[in-house]
């Protein structure tokens, strides 16, 4: 046995593939299901709104900026677990942290999908648009394979934050395609 | 037990996504068709109310809906706004359409502006303003495309649908005995054009560039008058 086949074994190789291609399928089956409904939909221009805000636009860019910040929140405490903070030790409650900063996160972003989607549907009548509407459903398919992974046992150590990483930059390109455009565009109200 | 928290979390959101959806179905009033896409039964109550099936399907080539379905489901809402550039970005166009009302506003931000009434049913729009000035169209769920006549110059367009905080946004004032009437476009994109009259009730007002419109206050400052503007919409039926 050589050096390099150990580093490269196929047997080991396959199960991780085995172990990562159904959450990526039904990742991407989400992902798909969302963005296929937001095409076929026809968008109604209204959906349940949230009272005290002046309009749905603001109520989802300040939901998704509030996502947002959690997401950072996600990725610093995700560095501090993995010790990658330079003289900074994990505190115990720093998983607790990471998990529930992330299930707000993520329910945080649920109405606003779901208002885009019925609301608005799936376009592409500018770059801006199209973009949002593409990564909009690839971030909930992104989520889904992240917390599919999770409790698999066995699976490399590299995979996770990569997964991580890919449903953060979603999600802050998400934001910047339609909540910063929004807070820019038309200045920063409630 | 603790391994299951990741699915629990997914289950929890999609459980909070069916919950919306449905509520926001349940609050969308039955006019706004709700033909959400109905694999093989289009939504049997609201098709039926105001569309008779051949005029729209013939009127609107669109895109957007899955004719493979549902061939004879609503193509046109009831409620919408729609605003765009004008092909050759000449001006821009706004309609607002409210239960088979409608209103249009053509404008170059400078000279050539122009307001237009009308109606719209099944997908067509048919609109006059002063001095000859017309609209025509037809509509769909995504876009308008159509024709406008505004000072003899006759553009086309395609625009698509828009939402608050873009739209329509119409101001009127009375100043020294004169019906000023400014107008302003605020496109999707959040640019805006707007021109204003100074003699709305002139047989053939004149129109000028208007005062910036702040969009989040509603008001635009045209010398020592504060123009307070009012949304066009037809989605919330303001201005109809």
């Amino acid at each position: 046995m050589t050096t390099r086949q150990d580093a490269l074994p196929p047997a080991g190789a396959n199960s991780t593939a085995a172990k990562l291609v159904v959450p990526c399928l039904i990742g991407a089956l989400v992902a798909l299901t969302l963005g296929i409904y937001g095409r076929l939909h026809n968008p109604t221009g209204v959906a349940i709104n949230i009272a005290g805000f002046s309009s749905p636009g603001s109520v989802k860019s300040w939901l998704a900026t509030a996502a947002t910040v959690l997401a950072i929140v996600q990725v610093g405490s995700a560095l501090v677990m993995y010790g990658k903070v330079p003289r900074v030790t994990a505190p115990s409650w720093i998983g607790g942290l990471h998990r529930w900063s992330g299930r707000i996160a993520f329910l945080l972003t649920v109405p606003v999908a779901i208002h885009c989607l019925y609301a608005l549907g799936f376009q592409h009548y500018s770059t801006r648009v199209l973009i949002h509407s593409v990564l909009g459903c690839a971030f909930f398919g992104a989520f889904t394979v992240k917390m599919l992974i999770l409790p698999r046992k066995g699976v490399p150590g590299w995979v996770l934050p990569v997964v991580g990483a890919v449903v953060f930059a979603v999600l802050v390109a998400v934001w910047f395609t339609s909540a910063f455009w929004f807070f820019s565009t038309f200045g920063i109200k409630r | 037990m603790r391994r299951n928290t990741p699915l629990i979390t997914l289950l929890t959101g999609a459980a909070l996504g069916v919950i919306l959806l449905i509520a926001s179905m349940l609050s969308t009033p039955s006019k706004t068709p709700a033909g959400y896409t109905a694999g093989a039964t289009p939504a049997p109550a609201s098709s039926a109310a105001t569309q008779p099936p051949p005029a729209s399907a013939t009127a609107t080539p669109s895109p957007a809906s899955p004719s493979a379905t549902a061939p004879a489901v609503v193509t046109a809402p009831d409620k919408a706004d729609y605003a765009g550039r004008v092909q050759g970005d000449g001006a821009s166009v706004a309609i607002s359409i409210h239960n088979g009302q409608a209103i249009a506003y053509v404008c170059n931000g400078s000279a050539i502006e122009a307001w237009y009434k009308g109606t719209a049913v099944n997908g067509v729009l048919i609109m006059t303003g002063k001095n000859n000035a017309h609209l025509s169209a037809i509509y769909d769920f995504g876009k308008a495309t159509g024709d406008v006549l505004a000072h003899g110059t006759d553009y086309r367009f395609t625009i698509g649908i828009v939402h608050k905080p873009s739209g329509l946004y119409q101001a009127t004032a009375v100043v020294r005995g004169a019906t000023v009437k400014a107008g302003w476009i605020v496109l999707s994109n959040g640019s805006k054009v707007g021109s204003l009259e100074s003699d709305a009730n002139a047989a053939a007002p004149s129109a000028t560039q208007a005062p910036d419109l702040d969009v989040a206050t509603g008001t635009a400052q045209d010398g020592n008058v504060v123009l307070h503007a009012t949304m066009v919409s037809g989605a919330t039926g303001s201005g109809f």
